[in-house]
This record gives structure tokens, C-alpha cells and sequence, in this order.
């Protein structure tokens, strides 16, 4: 195996303060920005996958490598925006209604990206329509809805029975510590993954049973 | 026979009896809690811990969607009926009701004496002050001539078959019928039990009793007067009420042959949803309120509460640790009840491992391992070099511990202590990562609130560090890992129940009270999931110093 770029290192290890200038050093050597993304972001999140899986790292680490290629992406999304640039499938991501908790989310919307997801991110708090309006603006092929909460589930559910009578036909997959395989097959969507690393697995999987 | 199928239930005493089919009961834990047996579900019945293993003795149970045949052990949170069968509950899986109850407290400002209710002399001459926690509840029987603590009684909340904390309680609550239940459990299954006792040991007639305090979360408040409490399950969390009620005992349905159901208890009026008249209480017990210097208030609990006071302004933060500290969805942890490891002492170079248990019970009879422990854990294993700054061990420290105390599975290594059952217990990489969110929660929240305020901690004159978990941590250790950052042991005094503190407060000098009223307008909330800069502090907090 070839020895990993700097950038993927740095990404893997977490190093976010030295990302910048890593970026920067491979914009000078003339690689595009979503050569960057797909050669040298994407490489280091699939490890870190990988990593978690084997029990190698645990979500600490995940979130640290994930703040890390934060930055990166922090300068690359405006140059990818202004190329143009449209990725091949797009995912919208939010948590519902009542629940502030985000980070597990973001977590999950990061390690979709460095699977090179575009990833539309709601924030917090979202209500069933608001989704809805998300989804019909941006036709996304999959959604993910977060809580961390119990006492939002019911929101969960009422978003997923949302999304289904408008009639979209989205997949919906479901995420956040109290939610369960069972929960997540009782209110009707079509996955549900319990960390951010089985969340990639999955969503590749929906995405590429669709095409 | 029904067509479910019938499942017996042996218990410890060698009874049998037959598990009633419940509908709506999901797993045979939930089935067996709501015969009555309840089980140490303390992962919220996630399948996590061991604590509510079953021996299945005969017949078969559905686990994970697939039959299991006896003999076999299995999780009761994670098993179904599935045709017959009979299970062995071991005396460990239940509920442990002998509660470490924090009684002591101490109160850090002189005060008057001006008794919430007058006494009368020869006639009603006794209060009650009441703490109800979430898990724990303490009643003090009060002399209101002379302010003097005739007695204590204390015992566990008896809600906590509904959820053992307050979103599962909340959530629990929607059902009208479990709200009125749950207001039977505080009212007359808790607290009735509890004055009757502390009434008793004072040697007083319950016909002399003209009224009690009650300091508790915003929750609990709810819960006991029967308010619905679901609007504090979702954002923006807005109580139904904060200020302070007072009820009358029979409204309560508190009904105590003698005592009069027209005597008032007054509720300690609140700061808001997540920071509850608990809290309330200890910025006037604790006497912060009127610090000359800067000082912080620290309440770590299962939802950790942290307010600041600078030249007398007041701010605060909820911040939520999860039961990891309880012993919640660790492999082998456990609150710290009797047997339970609660101190640890660890050396590398040479390899030392010291144990000891609350109680002094000997480490082969240890049950778990409770909150105290797992600091020691995190703090020593750091220092002496086992654990990386990720919380994970390092290889070459690693391959120092001599094999017996190395336990590893699944690619999951765990330091084995020669306590409890067979194979011992061990502390997992897991388990300290659960660890590491809890201690993340409550240092970054800290952090975040100073800096908001823009307060260094080394500026803090004073750091009160209330609860029952600060009363049995290592002080040295909670600074070392990070879950007291950047503070020094001569800034932190350890408070103790504050809340209960504040009750008594309020029963002998109903001053005090007004106090607490004004504090809901002078404290300034921070909601710590709207501080940009929080989810970045959480994350640096996930590492060990
Ligand atoms: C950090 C935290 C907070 C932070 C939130 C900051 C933020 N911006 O999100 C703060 C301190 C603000 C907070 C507040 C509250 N919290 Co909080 N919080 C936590 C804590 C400690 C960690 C959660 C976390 O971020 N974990 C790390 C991430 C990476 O893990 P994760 O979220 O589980 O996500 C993973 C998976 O679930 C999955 N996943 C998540 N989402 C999705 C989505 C999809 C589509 C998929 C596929 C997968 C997926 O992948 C992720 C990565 O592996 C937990 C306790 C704990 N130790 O777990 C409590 C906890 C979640 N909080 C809780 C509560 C109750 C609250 C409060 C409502 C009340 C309080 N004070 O305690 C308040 C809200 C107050 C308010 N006014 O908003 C409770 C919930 C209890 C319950 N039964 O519902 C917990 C469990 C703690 C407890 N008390 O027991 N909290």
C-alpha cells in the first residue's frame, strides 16, 4: 500500500491545525478542489471507518479526525461551490423537532461527506415540514433524522409519517442513542444505523441498491 | 393455557409464580417490573450492561429475534416471551434498595430564626423539610421553637420503576394514568414511609406537625404536585410552574393518621426548567449568592448543573452527563451501594492495583463498580502511563500489566480487577469512552459558562461542589482528569445536599425563601447547545489531560 498523503494523515490523526496549510500546499501543487475531496479527504474518513469498526478507535477519535477534516472542508466547499461542482448523490440531515442535540448528527453528516455525499445539514430543531420543504427543494435520494432525546421519538415519528403522506419517495434512515432497530422498523423507515461508521455502510448500501 | 404461552418466574426464595401477560409490555423486563420485580435496568434497557441478567432454566425466550434454549443466561431487557419457559432471577439483577442517601450537608450562611410556619408551643411545634432527588429522597424532622434537626429518614424514590431519570420519567408521564401513579409513588409511597419514620425516631406525634419544605428538581416538583411535566421533555423545556407553591397536605393525598391534611408544604420556588429549586437552594445555602469573590456551584449528577457567581451576577448551565458516573451502560458498573468497588489505586512501574469497597466488603464479594472508582481509574491510568490522552491503553504500558489483570475481547482490551465475580470485573476501552462523555459534559460546560462570563478558573475564590458524587470522589483526581478543569483542591469545598440544605433553610427562616424567589429574574441561562463554541469544548474535553 502507497504511504498515505500528509493531508490523509493528518486528517486520520485529527490534526486540524495543521490542515489548512496542507490544503493549501495541494491547491498550489494544482489539484482541484474535488480531486482533493476524492483523493485525499475521502481516503483518511474511509479509514477512520474502517478503524471504528474493527474497534480500533471509538468516538472520541472519530469526532476528532471529523473536526479535522471540518477545516479542510471549510476551505474547500466555497472553491467546489464556485466549479460548479454537484455531487452524484445528494442526502438531507437533520434532528427533529424539540431536540437540540447535534453533535452525533454532525458527526454523521461529516463522515457522509468524506464518503463524497453532498450533505444538506437542517441544524436542530426541525419541524415535520420543514423537512418536507427540504426535501422538495433539493430531491435528495436519502434523508437522516437524528434524536438523542426519548421524549422526541414521537417527533422521529411524526417526521417519517410526514415525509411518507406527502408522498416522497425519499429513503429515510434514523439515527441517535435511544433509537433501535425495532423503533426505527415500527415508524416505517427504511434503515437505521447506531454510529456514525455502520451510517456510511448503510448509506452507500441504500444509495447503490437504488441505482 | 393462552396462546402466548406461560413463563414462571423462580425467585431466590424458591417461589414460583407465573408472569401475567402484559399486552404492551415489550421485553421481560419491562413484564417483570410491572409484576413488581424490578430489575437493575440501569442502562435504560439498552441491552448494554449486565445488571438485569436472567438464568432461563427451562423452556426458551426470544433474544435478539431468535430462540434461545435453556439453560441459558440472558438480558431480561433484551428477551421476549416466546412459549414456555421459566426463569431464575438472581439476587443481583434486582433492584438494590439500600440507597447511599445523602444526609449530610452543610449550611455556609448564619441565619434567623423565623419559621415558615409559627410554631405553637405545646400545639403544632414541628416541621419537615424534604429533599425529593430523582433517585433519592430524605425527609428532616425539624424543632421549629429552637431550628434544632430532631431526625432524618431517607430511602429511594419510589418512581424510579417508571424511569430511573427525569426523561424517562417525563416520557413516562404522558400516560395520564402513570402521572397519577407517579404522584402516589412520591406522595404516598416515598414520602408518607419516610415522615412516618423520621416522625418516630423524633419522637413526635404526627398531630404536631404544622408544615414541611420541599426542595427538588423541576421534574420532581412537577410530578408531586401532578402537573403534567411533558413540556420539560422537548425544546425550549418550559416548566408548567417555578415559583413556589405551597399545597396542603391533603390535596396531596398525603394522608398520615394524625397529621392534618390542612398543613402546608411549601415548594422551593425554581430558576428554570433544568436548573430546579435544587439548585435554587444551594446558591443560598452555600451562601454564593453573597460571595465577595467569584464563585462557582457544581452539581454532578446525572444532569449536571453549574452557576456562577461574579460580582454579583449570577449565570448557569444544565449540562448532561448521563449515568455514566452512576455506573450507567458501563460493563460493570453500579451505583455506589454496598459492595460496590468505590476507590482505586494504580501503579505501573512496578504494577500495583489497591481495591476498596463501600462498606469494607471484601473485594471477592465486590458487586461492581461505582463512579468514584472509574475517576481513580481515569485519573491513575493516565498518570501512570496506561492510558493515552484518547483514553485508550498504551501498547507498551499495556504489555507491562501482568496477565491476569489483562482481559481482552473482541479486539476490546479491559484492566481486570481481582474483585467480584468469576473472571473478575474490568474497566473497558468502552467503558472509558462512555466515561470520557460524561467528564466532557461537565468540564466543558464549566468552561463554557466561565468564559461566557469571561472568568478564568484560577480566578474563582470559591468552587461548591454539591451531590452525593462529590461527597465520595477523589478531589484530585476529578481536577486531574478534567472534570473539574483548571481548578485547584483549596478553591473547592465539598457541600454535600445542598438542596436538602436549602429546605431546612427555608423551614426556619422563611427569609431565605424570598431569597430563592428572586434568583429566577437575577440568574442569566445559558443554554449550552446554542453557545457556538460548545460543541468544539466538548470535544477537547473528550481527551485526558
Ligand atoms: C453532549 C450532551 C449534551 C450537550 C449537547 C450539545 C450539542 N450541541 O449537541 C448539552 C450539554 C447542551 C446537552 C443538553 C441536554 N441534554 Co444532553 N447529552 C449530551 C451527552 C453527554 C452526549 C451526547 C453526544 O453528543 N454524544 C456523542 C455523539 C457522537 O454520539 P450520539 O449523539 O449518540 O451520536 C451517534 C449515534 O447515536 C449515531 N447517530 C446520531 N444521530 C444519527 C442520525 C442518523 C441518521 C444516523 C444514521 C445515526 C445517528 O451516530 C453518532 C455517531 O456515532 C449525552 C449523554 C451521553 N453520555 O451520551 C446527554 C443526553 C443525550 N442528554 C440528555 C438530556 C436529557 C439533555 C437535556 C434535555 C437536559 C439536561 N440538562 O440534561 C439538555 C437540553 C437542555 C437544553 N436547554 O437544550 C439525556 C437524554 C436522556 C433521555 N433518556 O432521553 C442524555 C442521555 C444524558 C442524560 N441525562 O441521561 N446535552
Amino acid at each position: 500500500m502507497n504511504e498515505l498523503h500528509p493531508l490523509t494523515q493528518a486528517i486520520i490523526a485529527g490534526k486540524r491545525k495543521e490542515v489548512p496549510d496542507l490544503v493549501a500546499q495541494c491547491l498550489a501543487a494544482g489539484e482541484s478542489a474535488s480531486a482533493i475531496v476524492e483523493h485525499r479527504l475521502v481516503p483518511g474518513m474511509a479509514i477512520i471507518g474502517e478503524k471504528f469498526k474493527l474497534n480500533e478507535i471509538f468516538v472520541p477519535e472519530m469526532l476528532i479526525a471529523a473536526r479535522a477534516m471540518k477545516e479542510a472542508l471549510k476551505v474547500l466547499e466555497p472553491l467546489l461551490a464556485a466549479a460548479g461542482v454537484k455531487p452524484e448523490h445528494i442526502v438531507v440531515i437533520g434532528t427533529v423537532e424539540g431536540d437540540l442535540h447535534d453533535i452525533g448528527k454532525n458527526l454523521v453528516a461529516m463522515m457522509w461527506k468524506g464518503a463524497n455525499l453532498g450533505v444538506i445539514d437542517l441544524g436542530v430543531n426541525v419541524p415535520p415540514a420543514r423537512f418536507v420543504e427540504a426535501i422538495r427543494e433539493h430531491q435528495p435520494e436519502l434523508v437522516g433524522l437524528s434524536t438523542l432525546l426519548t421524549t422526541t421519538m414521537p417527533a422521529m415519528r411524526d417526521t417519517v409519517k410526514a415525509i411518507r403522506d406527502a408522498g416522497l419517495s425519499v429513503k429515510i434512515v434514523v439515527g441517535g442513542a435511544p433509537i433501535t432497530r425495532e423503533f426505527a422498523r415500527e415508524i416505517g423507515a427504511d434503515s437505521y444505523a447506531p454510529d456514525a461508521g455502520s451510517a456510511v455502510d448503510m448509506a452507500v448500501a441504500l444509495l447503490q441498491g437504488k441505482a | 393455557m393462552n396462546p402466548a404461552g406461560s413463563l414462571k418466574v423462580r425467585l431466590p426464595t424458591g417461589e414460583v409464580f407465573a408472569l401475567p401477560i402484559h399486552p404492551d409490555e415489550r421485553s421481560l423486563a419491562g413484564m417483570l417490573s410491572a409484576a413488581g420485580l424490578s430489575l437493575n435496568t440501569r442502562c435504560g434497557q439498552r441491552g448494554l450492561c449486565r445488571g438485569c441478567e436472567v438464568e432461563l432454566i427451562e423452556g426458551s425466550l426470544t433474544v435478539d429475534g431468535a430462540t434461545v434454549a435453556a439453560p441459558a443466561i440472558v438480558k431480561a431487557c433484551q428477551a421476549r416471551r416466546d412459549g414456555h419457559g421459566t426463569i431464575r432471577i438472581p439476587a443481583r439483577s434486582r433492584v438494590e434498595h439500600r440507597p447511599q442517601v445523602g444526609e449530610t450537608f452543610a449550611i455556609g450562611i448564619p441565619y434567623a430564626h423565623q419559621p415558615l410556619f409559627t410554631p405553637v408551643p405545646g400545639g403544632r411545634d414541628t416541621g419537615f423539610a424534604v429533599d425529593i432527588g430523582t433517585t433519592t429522597v430524605v425527609v428532616l424532622c425539624v424543632d421549629l421553637v429552637t431550628g434544632a434537626i430532631l431526625s432524618r429518614a431517607g430511602g429511594f424514590n419510589e418512581q424510579i420503576r417508571f424511569g430511573d431519570n427525569v426523561i424517562t420519567r417525563i416520557e413516562a408521564a404522558a400516560k395520564p394514568e402513570n402521572l397519577a401513579a407517579m404522584q402516589r409513588a412520591i406522595v404516598h409511597e416515598t414520602i408518607r414511609p419516610l415522615l412516618l419514620q423520621a416522625a418516630e425516631r423524633a419522637g413526635r406525634a404526627l398531630e404536631r406537625f404544622a408544615g414541611g419544605a420541599v426542595a427538588g428538581n423541576t421534574t420532581m416538583l412537577h410530578l408531586l404536585v401532578g402537573e403534567d411535566p411533558t413540556s420539560l421533555g422537548s425544546a425550549p423545556f418550559t416548566p408548567r410552574f417555578l415559583s413556589g407553591r405551597q399545597v396542603l397536605a391533603g390535596e396531596l393525598q398525603l394522608i398520615v393518621d394524625g397529621l392534618s391534611p390542612e398543613i402546608p408544604l411549601q415548594l422551593l420556588p425554581g430558576i428554570a426548567g433544568y436548573i430546579g429549586a435544587d439548585i435554587a437552594a444551594g446558591v443560598i445555602a452555600t451562601g454564593m449568592a453573597y460571595d465577595e469573590v467569584p464563585s462557582l456551584l457544581v452539581d454532578i449528577g446525572t444532569n449536571g448543573e453549574i452557576l456562577l457567581q461574579s460580582n454579583g451576577q449570577l449565570s448557569a448551565c444544565a449540562t448532561a452527563a448521563g449515568p455514566a458516573f452512576e455506573g450507567g451502560g458501563l460493563r460493570c458498573g453500579t451505583r455506589a451501594v454496598e459492595g460496590a468497588v468505590s476507590e482505586l489505586r494504580l501503579g505501573l512501574n512496578p504494577f500495583g492495583l489497591e481495591l476498596k469497597t463501600v462498606g469494607d466488603v471484601p473485594a471477592g464479594r465486590a458487586g461492581g463498580i461505582c463512579g468514584s472508582a472509574y475517576l481513580d481509574f481515569l485519573a491513575m491510568g493516565r498518570s501512570s502511563g496506561l492510558l493515552s490522552s484518547k483514553g485508550r491503553f498504551e501498547p507498551a504500558a499495556w504489555e507491562q500489566v501482568p496477565e491476569p489483570y489483562r482481559h481482552q475481547e473482541d479486539r476490546e482490551r479491559a484492566l481486570r480487577l481481582p474483585a467480584g465475580r468469576p473472571g473478575g470485573l474490568t474497566i473497558s476501552e468502552v467503558d472509558v469512552a462512555l466515561l470520557l462523555q460524561a467528564k466532557a459534559a461537565i468540564g466543558a460546560g464549566i468552561e463554557t459558562l466561565l468564559e461566557t462570563a469571561g472568568i478564568r478558573a484560577a480566578d474563582l475564590g470559591r468552587v461548591y461542589l454539591a451531590g452525593g458524587f462529590g461527597m465520595h470522589l477523589n478531589l484530585g483526581h476529578a481536577i486531574a482528569c478534567g472534570l473539574l478543569p483548571g481548578l485547584r483542591r483549596e478553591q473547592i469545598r465539598v457541600v454535600g445536599n445542598t438542596a436538602l440544605a436549602g429546605a431546612l433553610l427555608a423551614l426556619v427562616d422563611r427569609t431565605t425563601l424570598e431569597e430563592m424567589a428572586t434568583l429566577q429574574a437575577r440568574v442569566e441561562i445559558i443554554e449550552l447547545n446554542l453557545v457556538p463554541g460548545f460543541e468544539d469544548c466538548f470535544i477537547e474535553h473528550l481527551s485526558l489531560p
